[in-house]
């Protein structure tokens, strides 16, 4: 399916058939989410709850095998890191295209949360995290969007991080609109290998892939923006700003919980895996679209040539 | 002089072209007594190349790889009379079809040719009269391990020339340094393990004592590198990693292949070294490998005495359709917004030039287009089917062509490849070398069997030659050709441009218009990119290129290099 392009406030629209495909794929009939904007809240009674079993199970396991293994401050402090860098992005925008060659102001935006990053890798979360969680089938994203849709601490975690609620019905139809996309980051053990001579320990476990990728995109940015405003658009620096946050919120939504599991562990069990799950694949869609929005220039859509187009 | 047994052998296999060294070393076969005239080749001389119109020392005529000739005798008004002075042949069935290279001539009475082709043969030529005076050809000694294997072609492009030594890279990711007046090896640098994918085929560059080289396997499994080796005892001097490990997720840094295997290009002024970096590794399967994969698909500034990176500029960031930088990047000053600056020239195989500031890497201007795009920047999906044909194809846009620029336009000259191809994903579910790494595949349009329907978009030439305006980006001419075209061009002083093609023409153009103003048959197709030399005792400029067929999209193999002069 392909992604929709077009902005409002600097959001992308859920447009008809974006809203269609993603009522029939959670399931929900009749008039839920025929409002003339699409929102979660909407759908949080009509989604079902027949997944959350299975995600309750991932959970579980995965909360078995980090306990103790987490550093509650760290991670928290990351976490609010994360959610302060969101907050910088309307300046960065305002600020448009870099003057200096060694800008560093999205690097800065990305740091916290490579340092959660780090703290996770060093730990073996990922590797839990590609243990026990289950393929992006469209079953798993489908039930992962669900339990994203009717667990209220998932949704303000998202909040907490400056999503609005146009923002979170966003972020949560592209991954269920884009499946096929997700379907395609294999985890480490499906990958083509053979044992005795590609060891897949060269690749990372597919949700530190997931955050990794994310973080190196954004880090890019500050180069990019600097060494390619000839052929670059207000435009795509609005999608690209969108892409940013919703990378950040990705990494925000998986180290959320995360830092729950080290500290309070308020989230349940399926919440927990639904909030891991979710938190890769909206980092993993935002990276595509970063990459399609702002690096990957047609003719059609850059700015003309002679440098006229700001 | 024939031999009694080829030094090596080359096999086509499912996973590219294996080379086999039969003999145990290197030989050096003598086929005249004429001596060949001492004269050092100084730095000096080197940094002069671009503009001495009597020599021709390294590939890309001088430093800033210009392939523009500042000798003068030929024009557009007599080169009608251009014609065929001599030719020189490979004895050897091996060597056909493996004539990408350019020769070097250095300045002495006789001016002495050498020209290198595939599977690493290296000639010195009288080029006053043709004789060939020795050949020498490359072996290892003793077993070197496994097979070099090699996705395009068993080829050599040429040597770089210190002092009294040439260096040349060999097939399985050597370099040797040769006497260029006896032929005979002087040493040998192993640079990588072709039991981990690497080779060679690249012609190096010798700069400020050292010599600049690089590393080819990119559909291997290999980690890339540029490196400095010192031309008198050749030992590594520095050695620059392209996939940074802090910029890579994971280990997959170490599979991310990122090769350097066309030459690098100098900027004596600055000391900075530009190279053109290949495919990110695994080719077609980018979800082991997230984020943007620097330095892949990138001209990479390095500092030539330290290797320290000093710009990279990327022109797939991330990519999935193996379109590597390969090009060499050209090196001239221009004016841009109002000012004289120095810039790095790029044509890529996704099918734009770019124009970048050689002190930073700014991209000034990316051109139009100088060839076909068709679902640009498609992500390959997991079958063939469902993904659409997309252009440039997996061979570009512009490959390892190399650019010329004129000074007399301020265009560059890029040859093109202008066909479709359809990439899938993870199509083969293991990976062990000698295997290539690709994570899945990807179809050429015009060598496929059954390719079905072509896209009605696709105008059906499989080349065009353009001339581009870097600056402004206009493609201000074009020719297209409907025989694949590898190789590069050359253009001179007095307002032509030469190139050649898979249809084995050999043609002179107009610089400023493109109206093509002689041309020559040659039997093979011409993938070798043109030189040229002025020689003042007998007062002749001379053009040479090599017509024998190359290794990827070849349509005629042949053994021939063509030295032409004007009549009367």
């Amino acid at each position: 399916m392909e992604t929709n392009d077009t902005l409002t406030d600097g959001v992308p629209d859920v447009d008809e058939r974006d809203r269609r495909n993603f009522l029939k794929i959670l399931g929900v009939t009749g008039s839920v989410g025929a409002a003339t904007e699409l929102s979660l809240a909407d759908l949080r009674e009509a989604v079902g709850a027949e997944s959350a079993d299975e995600l309750a199970a991932v959970g579980e396991r995965i909360r078995a095998d980090l306990a103790g293994g987490l550093d509650a401050g760290r991670l928290s402090e990351a976490v609010g890191g994360i959610e302060a860098g969101i907050a910088e992005l309307p300046a960065l925008r305002a600020a448009g295209f870099p003057d200096d060659p060694d800008a560093s102001a999205y690097r800065e935006v990305a740091a916290p949360a490579w340092d959660a990053y780090d703290h996770l890798a060093a730990v073996g979360f990922f590797e839990s995290a590609e243990r026990h969680l289950p393929e992006f089938s469209p079953d798993h994203v489908r039930a992962t969007a669900a339990e994203l849709i009717r667990a209220e601490p998932l949704t303000a975690a998202l909040a907490e991080a400056g999503f609005e609620e146009r923002e979170r019905t966003a972020l949560v139809a592209d991954v269920v609109n884009q499946n096929a996309r997700l379907a395609q980051w294999v985890s480490t053990a499906k990958l083509p290998a053979d044992p005795e001579g590609y060891d897949p320990a060269d690749v990372a476990p597919l949700h530190q892939r997931a955050l990794g990728g994310a973080l190196l995109w954004i880090d890019e940015l500050d180069h990019h923006l600097w060494q390619r405003e000839a052929i670059l658009t207000d435009e795509m620096l609005d999608r690209g700003i969108w892409d940013v946050k919703a990378m950040l919120g990705g990494v925000h939504l998986f180290a959320s919980a995360a830092s729950d599991l080290a500290g309070p562990e308020e989230l349940a069990d399926s919440q927990l895996a639904a909030a891991l799950a979710g938190g890769s694949a909206i980092a993993i869609r935002a990276q595509e679209d970063v990459a399609d929005d702002l690096f990957r220039v047609t003719d059609a859509e850059r700015a003309p040539r002679g440098g006229v187009g700001r | 002089m024939s031999i009694d047994r080829p030094h090596a052998e080359i096999e086509r296999t499912d996973e590219g072209i294996a080379i086999e060294y039969l003999a145990d070393g290197p030989t050096t076969v003598r086929h005249s007594a004429q001596q060949i005239p001492r004269l050092d080749v100084t730095p000096e001389m080197l940094a002069d190349s671009g503009d001495d119109p009597e020599s021709w020392l390294m590939y890309g005529g001088g430093y800033a790889q210009q392939r523009f000739t500042t000798a003068d005798t030929i024009t557009p008004e007599n080169v009608s009379r251009l014609s065929l002075e001599y030719t020189v042949e490979a004895t050897e069935d091996v060597e056909r079809g493996k004539f990408e290279g350019t020769p070097v001539v250095v300045p002495s009475d006789p001016p002495i040719m050498y020209q290198t082709n595939g599977p690493d043969v290296l000639r010195a030529v009288n080029a006053r009269s043709g004789d060939v005076l020795w050949t020498y050809r490359y072996a290892p000694e003793g077993d070197d391990g496994q097979p070099a294997l090699l996705c395009c072609g068993s080829n050599n492009r040429g040597v770089a020339v210190l002092g009294d030594t040439l260096y040349m890279t060999t097939l399985d990711a050597s370099v040797v340094a040769i006497d260029r007046y006896t032929g005979q090896q002087q040493w040998r640098y192993d640079s990588a393990p072709t039991d981990e994918g690497y080779s060679a085929t690249w012609a190096p560059v010798v700069y400020d004592g050292s010599i600049l080289n690089g590393s080819a396997g990119g559909e291997y499994g290999i980690r890339g590198f540029v490196e400095s080796i010192n031309a008198d005892s050749g030992e590594r001097e520095w050695r620059t990693w392209t996939t940074p490990k802090d910029q890579w997720i994971g280990d997959s840094w170490q599979h991310g292949a990122a090769p350097n295997w066309m030459t690098v290009t100098v900027d004596s002024e600055t000391d900075t070294l530009y190279a053109s970096i290949g495919n990110a590794g695994p080719d077609v399967n980018g979800i082991v490998r997230p984020g943007p994969n620097v330095y892949t698909v990138a001209v990479l500034a390095l500092d030539t005495a330290s290797g320290d990176v000093q710009w990279y500029f990327q022109e797939s960031p991330h990519g999935w359709w193996d379109w590597d930088a390969s090009a060499p990047p050209v090196l001239f000053d221009a004016e841009v917004d109002g000012e004289s600056q120095r810039v790095v020239s790029h044509a890529g195989k996704t099918g734009w030039n770019y124009l970048l500031g050689a002190e930073d890497g700014k991209l000034h201007e990316r051109s139009d287009e100088f060839c076909q795009h068709l679902n640009m920047w498609s992500l390959p999906q997991d079958n063939l089917e469902d993904t659409p044909w997309i252009m440039p194809s997996a061979d570009g846009g512009s490959e390892w062509n190399p650019t010329s620029y004129s000074r007399q336009t301020g265009n560059v000259h890029v040859k093109a490849m202008n066909y479709p191809s359809k990439f899938q994903w993870d199509e083969d579910p293991e990976w062990n070398l000698p295997a290539q790494y690709l994570g899945g595949s990807f179809t050429v349009y015009p060598t496929m069997d059954d390719p079905g329907p072509a896209p009605d978009e696709w105008n059906r030439q499989l080349a065009i030659f353009s001339a581009v305006d870097p600056v402004s980006g206009e493609v201000v001419w074009q020719d297209e050709w409907d025989e694949f075209a590898m190789g590069g061009s050359m253009a001179t002083t007095t307002g032509l441009t030469f190139a050649g093609n898979g249809a084995g023409e050999f043609i002179a153009y107009d610089s400023e218009t493109g109206e093509r103003l002689w041309q020559y048959q040659f039997d093979a197709s011409v993938n070798g990119s043109p030189m040229s030399w002025y020689d003042p005792v007998v007062g002749k400029q001379y053009v040479a290129v090599q017509a024998g067929g190359g290794g990827l999209r070849s349509a005629t193999d042949g053994n021939t290099v063509g030295v032409f002069s004007l009549e009367g």
